[in-house]
């Protein structure tokens, strides 16, 4: 699945970045590589923005590029 | 001691601190707010530590050292080139695992490295703990200095860390990677040396080499297709975060990675459905202090001008100084001047909300929040920042738009950022709204901050509509932690607007009104005793037919709007000089005014168009100067200020021939 699919309030894992390299490299440089795990803490309806914990910060994410940001879910309480 | 100063580079994420820690070590008053991308250009400082003389450089904030973005080629070059002796990596301590990760780029640098843990106090207050024994060993014994730039605490231990650690030199490496990349690096490393004697750090460019680095590639063009089949930069920042996951595992204790205070506050601030109407919301509420609050300040002001112009007056014939000397000082600088201080209660209690806004952590939600009504005109929501900075200052607005990423988006956010209502603009609109519009005068000044906003979404519309870019939507920043907003940090940012205001109305605006009493004053054949016979009076005449369809056919408007280009406050210290009126922003001042105006059948329709006109057309040659630098382009910046003014007198002549069908 894809972080345009994944829910508020839910842990994940990214499994794969599916971008640019150009994007991958700036996700990369804040954070978001290969299996980091990320929390969903918010996200508007319509194709719209996410917002998630990732690292112990906040980063706000177009659709586009949540589009191509594939995870996998974590089991509950997985820190 | 040797004389050289040692240069200190402030190396670090966005939003750490680095600017805050600057100032303290400098003195310097540089502008820090609470969102990435505050500082967008390299600043130079000086300060020293027991004799020994520092140069200190404050750069814009990096994730990373890569070669893709320009800060990021900036800051590189800055540190690789241009001689930086010791790297002082500014790193949020409360944020320790992401800022490691350019930590770990500037160790395998293999110049001297200083961390300085800032933000030390949050991690207190979080109740977290970082071992500052075990750190430093996993980081290659560099120097690990906890401070906190606001409360200005740790900064000697920290100059003394840069000046002995200087002397020491640097640390061997850091980060063992994989066995497999270790033995690519080392074969890489021993082609390079046979081929490039003078390669400075083997080991380094080895590595880029590995990560296909432009640069490099292109500096050091070796044949590797024996040792490497494909591109390890993934590899390479894995292994690096593998790395910093076990330096965070050994060292940092009581690990809060929830903000929750934050996270609470943005439930609602970026709520999917209510985050728009509450960011239109702060901003009326901004706008509401702006014209409420200054005008309740603004009366202590105009009773003071007042004093002082007529003392002014009663002094200069007292002591016997030429008529033609009084009028200038009196009618000229006095009213054009004076005038424009009057409304300074207004921009300051506009810069003080802004400065709440930009230190609070609000900001970099504002880009989430309207990323997808900007999304519908090919922009990200990246792009909205320099717009509301734009309520401030078209400047700093235009600089600002460097923190996007493509050059197609920094053009098209240039060109719509100006249309956005500034600082400049405010005197105008109080002005002519209080004159004209009576009880309705805020609603019709909030209708222009709107109009602004729209005509501005409205070109890149339809910019996007003539050259269709795939939507990109890529926005992507960090938010932040929300803060209360520091008073320090308040009072410097509203100080130098301040400063600079006052330095505007001391040197453009008193130049302009001089220059304007002077084009009223005199004519080809000396004096002028007939202002309508002046110099002015005939340029102004010349444009005037152009003016008449959009109810502006005055050559006094004219003249005024031409001033006005030098800054937009000009058009009202033009007024003052051009109508001859003492005290424009009192009672007394604007019925004159608006008397003289009505003689000439200028309406409040006229004056509607007037203030879209002001609103659309180009802010200020600062602006104009600053768009030539950004965008490195006069056929741009010429044309732009052209489409501007096109855009101000469609839009005026719109309202005022739609308006009289009405009115």
């Amino acid at each position: 699945m894809y972080l345009c699919e994944g829910e508020t309030g839910k842990a994940y894992q990214v499994a794969e970045l599916e971008i640019t390299p150009q994007i991958t490299r700036r996700l990369e440089a804040l954070g978001v590589n290969e299996g980091t795990k990320i929390e969903i803490l918010n996200h508007k309806r319509n194709r719209g923005a996410f917002i998630i914990r990732v690292r112990g910060t906040r980063l706000a994410i177009g659709r586009r590029i949540a589009d191509g940001i594939a995870i996998k879910e974590v089991p509950e309480d997985g820190k | 001691m040797e004389n050289r100063p040692i240069t200190l580079g402030f190396v670090g994420n966005p939003n750490c601190g680095k600017t805050t820690l600057f100032n303290a070590f400098t003195g310097a008053n540089l502008k820090v707010a609470n969102w990435p991308g505050v500082t967008v250009e390299r600043v130079e400082g000086e300060t020293s530590y027991r004799g020994q003389k520092l140069k200190l450089i404050d750069l814009p904030g990096i994730y990373s050292l890569t070669s893709y973005s320009i800060e990021e080629k900036v800051s590189r070059r800055c540190i690789m080139e241009e001689d930086v002796d010791v790297i002082i990596n500014v790193v949020d301590a409360s944020n320790l695992e992401r800022n490691l990760y350019l930590t770990m780029q500037l160790l395998e640098l293999n110049k001297p490295v200083i961390l300085a843990l800032n933000m030390m106090d949050i991690v207190k207050d979080r109740g977290m703990e970082i071992d500052l024994h075990r750190l430093p060993e996993l980081l290659g014994h560099i120097p690990v200095v906890p401070v906190s730039a606001r409360k200005r605490t740790g900064l000697e231990v920290l100059l003394h860390a840069a000046v002995h650690h200087y002397e020491e030199g640097p640390h061997g490496k850091v980060i063992t990677y994989s066995r497999g990349l270790e033995a690519k690096i080392e074969k890489i490393q021993v082609v390079l040396q046979a081929r490039y004697k003078d390669v400075e750090n083997p080991r380094w460019t080895a590595i880029k080499l590995l990560e296909y680095d432009e640069e490099v590639s292109e500096k050091y063009p070796v044949d590797l297709t024996s040792i490497i089949d494909q591109n390890y930069e993934k590899q390479i920042i894995n292994e690096k975060y593998d790395y910093i996951e076990a330096v965070i595992e050994e060292c940092l204790f009581n690990q809060k990675s929830k903000a929750v205070k934050t996270e609470k506050i943005d439930r609602y601030l970026t709520h999917p459905v209510l985050g728009v109407p509450i960011f239109l919301l702060i901003m009326a509420l901004v706008f509401f202090l702006t014209f409420t609050v200054g005008d309740f300040l603004k009366g202590y002001f105009e009773v003071a001008l007042d004093v002082l112009s007529s003392g002014a007056n009663t002094l200069l014939h007292s002591i016997g100084v030429s008529g033609w000397l009084i009028s200038l000082v009196v009618d000229g600088v006095i009213a054009g001047v004076g005038g424009i201080l009057t409304f300074l209660p207004n921009i300051f209690i506009l810069f003080l909300a802004l400065a709440f806004l930009e230190d609070s952590g609000y900001m970099a939600r504002v880009a989430y929040v309207m990323n997808e009504i900007m999304g519908k005109v090919g922009l990200s929501g990246k792009a909205f920042l320099p717009m509301v900075l734009g309520f401030g200052c078209t400047v700093p607005a235009v600089m600002a738009t460097r923190s996007l990423e493509s050059i197609r988006d920094r053009r098209r956010a240039i060109l719509i950022t100006p249309f956005m209502s500034c600082s400049a603009r405010l005197p105008i609109y109080v002005l002519f709204a209080d004159m004209f519009f009576g009880n309705y005068a805020m609603l019709a000044a909030y209708s222009l901050y709107i109009i602004g906003v729209l005509v501005a979404i409205l070109i890149a519309f339809i910019v996007e509509k003539l050259h269709p870019s795939k939507n990109e939507n890529a926005l992507l920043i960090e938010l932040p932690e929300y803060k209360s907003p520091n008073a320090r940090t308040i009072a410097i940012y509203v100080w130098e607007k301040v400063k600079d205001y006052l330095t505007k109305a001391g040197t453009i605006i008193f130049i302009a009104s001089i220059v304007l009493w002077f084009l009223l004053n005199y004519n080809i054949h000396g004096v002028a005793g007939d202002v309508s016979l002046s110099f002015g009076a005939s340029i102004g005449k010349l444009l005037t037919p152009l003016l008449v369809p959009a109810g502006l056919g005055m050559w006094q408007i004219a003249v005024a709007l031409i001033c006005g280009l030098s800054a937009k406050e000009v058009v009202v210290s033009s007024f003052s000089v051009l109508f001859a009126i003492n005290n424009i922003n009192s009672a007394a001042g604007m019925a004159e005014l608006s008397g003289l105006l009505g003689q000439a059948g200028f309406t409040s329709l006229n004056a509607y168009a007037l203030m879209i006109f002001c609103l659309l057309y180009s802010p200020c040659v600062a602006t104009i100067g600053t768009i030539k630098k950004e965008t490195n382009s006069w056929k741009f910046t010429l044309g732009m200020v052209l489409f501007q003014l096109a855009v101000a007198w469609v839009g005026a002549v719109l309202v005022y021939q739609i308006g009289s069908l009405f009115v």
